[in-house]
């Protein structure tokens, strides 16, 4: 059992990825809305406000979807749609994925009940 | 040697220093002409223009009596750091209104901005320390002063 946390950076494409999740066997998730560190040191920090040139092309706000998957094949199915949809991760400014091991959950739908 | 000390030499650091029209400006332009001196700048003006383009955007003031004025401009070739320690501690337009007597200058190239935001991130955390603050408006010379910044630096 695994946490899933995906931060996409381009939120225009979370319909699209939330459909993915489906696709691929993840049909419950948690979506926060997110910001990059970025973002709030060149908005709100005024020393950093000389920066903001450099964060051309990123996107300011972000959501992060959170969720937990029992098995590394759904992971792996996910990935490729994911990809499909917002281009590979290794992109720069497209988001980050990663897994972290669950030892213990309690509150978890069965997969077949979820959405 | 940390990155901060290494790019401020001695002959970069101005104690006590004043303007009699207490403007921000002629302090900034006395900092960008020690270091043109020591690193051979040929466009001082140009410099000094960009920091102050940079001054107008938002403050760079981090409260406490400290201001760390920077920016990128294509004339140079290397980030490079400058300090002024102001007697009477003048008024850079500060958030808090505190007047300011410790100025960090810090100018590097356009394509540096991950080592100059490193930097002015490490500065700022170093001048958030009260006592080591202390320290810097107590030395009493230009070599103390940088002994200070590169043992905090280390």
């Amino acid at each position: 059992m695994k946490l899933l946390v995906f931060v996409l950076n381009n939120e225009e494409f979370l319909e699209e990825v939330l459909e993915a999740y489906i696709e691929a066997g993840v049909t419950g998730a948690t979506i926060l809305d997110s910001e990059g560190m970025g973002r709030f040191l060149t908005y709100e920090v005024p020393l950093f406000a000389g920066f903001k040139k450099f964060m051309k092309g990123n996107k300011p706000y972000n959501k992060t979807i959170i969720s937990v998957v029992r098995n590394q094949d759904t992971i792996d199915r996910l990935k490729k749609l994911v990809d499909d949809i917002v281009g590979d991760l290794d992109n720069p400014g497209t988001g980050i994925m990663f897994t972290l091991p669950v030892d213990w959950a309690s509150g978890l739908v069965p997969e077949d009940e979820e959405v | 040697m940390g990155g901060i000390c290494k790019r401020l030499p001695a002959e970069c650091i101005l104690l006590d220093c004043h303007d009699p029209a207490a403007e921000k400006e002629p302090i900034i332009r006395r900092l960008v002409e020690a270091l043109a001196q020591v690193h051979g700048i040929s466009d001082a003006d140009q410099l000094v223009r960009d920091i102050m383009e940079r001054e107008e955007l938002a403050s760079t003031c981090l409260g406490f009596g400290c201001a760390v004025p920077h920016a990128h401009s294509p004339i140079l070739k290397n980030t490079v750091i400058a300090a002024a320690r102001l007697n009477p501690p003048l008024n850079f337009d500060a958030p808090d209104n505190e007047p300011v007597s410790l100025v960090f200058l810090m100018v590097g190239p356009e394509n540096s901005a991950v080592l100059h935001l490193k930097l002015l991130s490490k500065l700022a955390r170093l001048l958030h320390d009260a006592g080591f603050r202390e320290e810097l408006l107590k030395a009493e010379t230009q070599e103390a002063f940088h002994q200070l910044i590169c043992r905090k630096d280390e």
